[in-house]
């Protein structure tokens, strides 16, 4: 719209600030509006491309990350395999994410996991450090050490009274989960409210101590990401959570603000151990549901499908 | 000029030293200091009776020694370095006399030498107990590389909020995970008892300890280069008194040749400029040798029994009952370990593949296997687990007492195999939904079964390598309820693991498809794989009808 020699002519700029005049004055455009009813949105295509479908047609992650806000992005990357094991979020989910933070004005995004494998191997392996290194702003860390973590209460516990956080999640604005969808051989599958079981210090209590499925719902009333966006660009379909197993492709991105939604979705995307299950049947996401963590039947749910 | 050459050798030793990691490049040989030493190469040789090829490496000390003569303990020896560098620091001012009977002390090097290869010989390897270069390695590794990590963190502590204000995210969270091994404390008390020596002569270790320096000074009166003094000499002394060694005699003229390292300190103190250090080609060395050649000290009777007690300590060491055991000991050796016994006589206590270990699972043994064991490496796997995607300790071992091994065939190094133990273990003995085995497992080794109606973790051991992840993270407290057991560990001296595996019918590229065999056992719809294993549910109890974390 320049003019011939690079400056803007007057008559296109009248011409453009007349258009953003009239779209300002008529209020939000209707296909936005229309978008934000959905409960959730699925995407289908590569990873790149389906999780920036996806942001768009959740009205663009500036609806939850404002300018000058602190983000954490939580992918999977507990484990020091490649993004083909379908064991950790792919890197491009991890990055297209975390350039969207930054393109919408985030003051730090931290991309950050509390791995089960030696941490320097994950960050590497999983390929999300390299992923994300040209973008500015934005810092991978895989931490393993109590001294990052705090305690905070946990008031509506079942089981869990207190648990330690990170810190970075803790004192950031806003925390965008980035699951990878997988099995796992204690809870059936891990997929959003699993992923935040890489926030805390002790996970370990989770398996000894207590039910685990309490202490995940548990952990879901403490821990809110306020978006999550789960990779199941490739679902590991068996050998959960670290592999080896069969690695299936969905092709899909799916998001939402409703943490149980976007899992109880997710479980339907592919047969797991073989079989095929809703999100009813997995105990932890009944669980967290029963306790008004968000919806779980999906014949109840607003989806956006679409195509990128 | 020396003590440049000294601080650039120590340097470099420090930096080779922290390169000694999983990252290391396979080009970097990083224990090049300890490949360079005859009396380690000399010692595992005699000790293994075979040739070993990267103690080949110290023929180059060997041979420039021969050319030079003992420059080696002046200017490249780290060990060297540090006792300058504390005696400096610590003993300057101080008067230190040395002792009267200077020679007789002198020969105690050398019967330690003769000792450490006769009862390598016999073979027991000791060599290491007193060689500078595993010396200070050891001290490196176990004392200064932990005690530098707790410093450096400790500094990230502090600057930790600045940092995070700064907006310096990665540096704020800047953590290094704290190396520790158990003989930090017997290592640290041995070594301020060397440098302490100090106190009473100059480079007292040099002079009277040193095994490798007696090694040198056999050899390094052939050398080319040697002291002259030119009639000039006012007969000051002052070299006399200024010679690290002590090696100048009475008779300020008077070399004591196998004691010279070279050093210069007196042709630098010299007022008169009357010390050089001219090069002798062979023609005029018969003549000029003459008067100032001073035999080593070394007699005939002391060398027959230092010889002599070199074979009664590898004999009496050999006759304890961890001799015999050796074909059945406990212990967990690293991957790519040799034969145990040709492992003890080969290793030779650096500490550099524990230095380098990614997980710290390396440690050092101290009487698990007997004198002939000290600071051998073994996994300490309840402590932490041996990581599949690092091979940097067979890498970094000078005596390839751990062979260096390409991650495939160090996957395929089984190192024992994982034993679950039912009475200790949580869903075994609790009914608790504890996964954590099998979800750690890097091989699919761990899975469940159902056995009388209920889903229990077991082991297939034909896929256990023994890596030790599960013993590491069962979360019960005290000993593991899964206990990594020295049994089935592949040990060759030579050949592929891969090959000797595959003729185990070893599998560590585990089949993905066990899951659904759980499935299938488990009561859901049958899979093929149905009738391949007989139901071990008897009827009574209820089976349970999904996978674990589904309703």
């Amino acid at each position: 719209m320049g003019g011939q020699n690079g400056q803007v002519s007057r008559r296109d700029f009248l011409k453009t600030a007349a258009a953003g005049l009239a779209l300002s004055l008529g209020g939000k455009p209707g296909f936005l509006a229309a978008k934000e009813e959905h409960d959730l949105v699925v995407i289908s295509g590569d990873p790149a491309a389906a999780t920036k479908g996806a942001l768009e047609a959740m009205g663009g992650i500036s609806r939850f990350v404002a300018k000058g806000t602190r983000v954490v992005l939580k992918p999977n990357m507990s484990f020091s395999n490649p993004p083909e094991w379908g064991s950790t979020t792919h890197p491009l989910v991890v990055a297209t994410v975390a350039q969207a933070c930054i393109d919408a004005g985030a003051q730090r995004v931290v991309v950050l996991d509390y791995p089960l494998r030696p941490a320097e191997l994950c960050l590497k392996r999983t390929g999300i450090q390299a992923a994300c290194k040209p973008i500015k702003g934005v810092h991978v860390l895989a931490l393993e050490d109590r001294k990052f973590f705090r305690e905070v209460k946990v008031p509506q516990g079942k089981v869990l009274d207190r648990v330690e956080v990170f810190k970075e999640v803790l004192d950031s604005d806003v925390l965008i989960n980035l699951p990878q969808a997988k099995t796992h051989s204690a809870t059936g599958v891990s997929l959003g409210i699993k992923n935040l079981m890489g926030l805390i210090w002790d996970r370990y209590s989770f398996h000894s101590r207590y039910n685990i499925n309490q202490a995940l719902a548990d952990l879901a009333t403490v821990i809110k990401p306020q978006l999550t966006i789960l990779d199941a660009t490739r679902a590991l379909v068996s050998g959960g959570p670290g592999g080896p197993g069969e690695v299936q492709k969905p092709n899909l991105v799916i998001a939402g603000i409703d943490p149980v939604a976007v899992d109880s979705y997710g479980v339907s995307v592919a047969p797991w151990y073989g079989q095929n299950f809703k999100g009813r049947q997995v105990e932890h996401l009944l669980v967290a549901h029963q306790r008004g963590l968000g919806k779980i039947d999906l014949e109840q749910l607003q989806v956006f499908k679409g195509k990128a | 000029m020396r003590t440049f050459l000294q601080a650039l050798s120590l340097l470099i030793f420090s930096i080779l030293f922290i390169f000694a990691n999983y990252r290391l490049p396979d080009w970097l040989p990083a224990d090049v200091y300890l490949r360079l030493d005859p009396l380690l190469g000399l010692s595992a040789v005699l000790a293994g009776k075979e040739v070993i090829s990267r103690a080949l490496w110290s023929l180059i000390i060997l041979g420039s020694t021969l050319v030079v003569g003992r420059f080696f303990c002046a200017y490249v020896c780290p060990m060297g370095a540090t006792i300058d560098f504390l005696e400096f620091t610590s003993f300057r001012k101080k008067n230190r006399q040395g002792f009267k009977n200077e020679a007789g002390w002198r020969k105690v090097k050398s019967f330690l030498f003769i000792l450490f290869l006769s009862s390598a010989l016999a073979g027991l390897s000791l060599a290491y107990l007193m060689d500078p270069l595993p010396f200070l390695t050891r001290f490196y590794t176990f004392f200064l590389y932990p005690l530098f990590i707790t410093v450096i963190n400790l500094l990230l502590d502090l600057l930790r909020p600045l940092f995070d204000t700064l907006g310096w995210i990665g540096v704020a969270h800047l953590h290094y995970t704290q190396p520790v091994y158990y003989m930090t404390f017997i290592t640290f008390l041995i070594f301020a008892a060397i440098i302490a020596l100090s106190r009473f002569a100059p480079r007292f270790w040099c002079r009277y300890l040193c095994p490798l320096g007696a090694l040198l000074s056999f050899i390094s009166p052939l050398g080319l280069f040697k002291r002259r003094v030119s009639p000039e000499c006012n007969e000051c002394l002052k070299c006399q008194k200024a010679c690290p060694m002590g090696a100048i005699q009475p008779d300020p003229k008077r070399t004591n040749l196998p004691e010279c390292i070279q050093c210069r300190t007196c042709a630098e103190v010299c007022p008169k400029g009357a010390v050089s250090f001219p090069f002798l080609s062979s023609g005029k060395r018969e003549a000029k040798l003459g008067g100032e050649y001073s035999g080593t000290a070394f007699s005939r009777r002391g060398f027959l029994y230092s010889f002599a007690g070199g074979l009664s300590v590898a004999f009496l060491a050999g006759r304890t009952p961890f001799t015999p055991l050796q074909g059945k000991h406990q212990l967990i050796r690293p991957p790519g370990a040799v034969l145990e016994s040709e492992f003890l006589h080969t290793c030779i206590r650096c500490g550099e593949c524990m230095k380098s270990c990614l997980t710290n699972t390396l440690q050092p043994c101290f009487w698990e296997s007997g004198l002939s064991g000290l600071w051998t490496p073994k996994m300490d796997l309840r402590f932490a687990p041996c990581e599949q995607n690092c091979n940097v300790c067979g890498k970094v071992c000078p005596t390839q007492a751990i062979r260096s091994l390409s991650l495939e065939e160090k996957t395929h190094a089984k190192v024992g195999t994982a034993v679950l133990r039912k009475e200790l273990c949580l869903v075994w003995a609790q009914d608790k939904l504890c996964l954590i085995c099998d979800e750690i497992c890097p091989y699919n080794a761990i899975v469940f079964r159902t056995v009388e109606g209920y889903r229990r973790p077991v082991v297939i051991a034909s896929r256990c390598n023994g890596c030790g992840f599960c013993e590491q993270r069962c979360p019960i407290q005290g000993e593991s309820a899964i206990v990594v057991n020295p049994n089935g560990e592949i040990r060759l001296k030579e050949g592929s693991y891969v090959q000797q595996a595959k003729k185990l019918q070893l599998e560590f590229k585990p089949d993905p498809g066990d899951d659904k065999y759980v499935l299938d056992q488990s009561g859901f719809k049958a899979g093929e794989r149905k009738d391949s294993e007989k139901s071990g549910a008897p009827g009574g109890t209820k089976p349970p009808q999904k996978p674990k974390g589904f309703l």
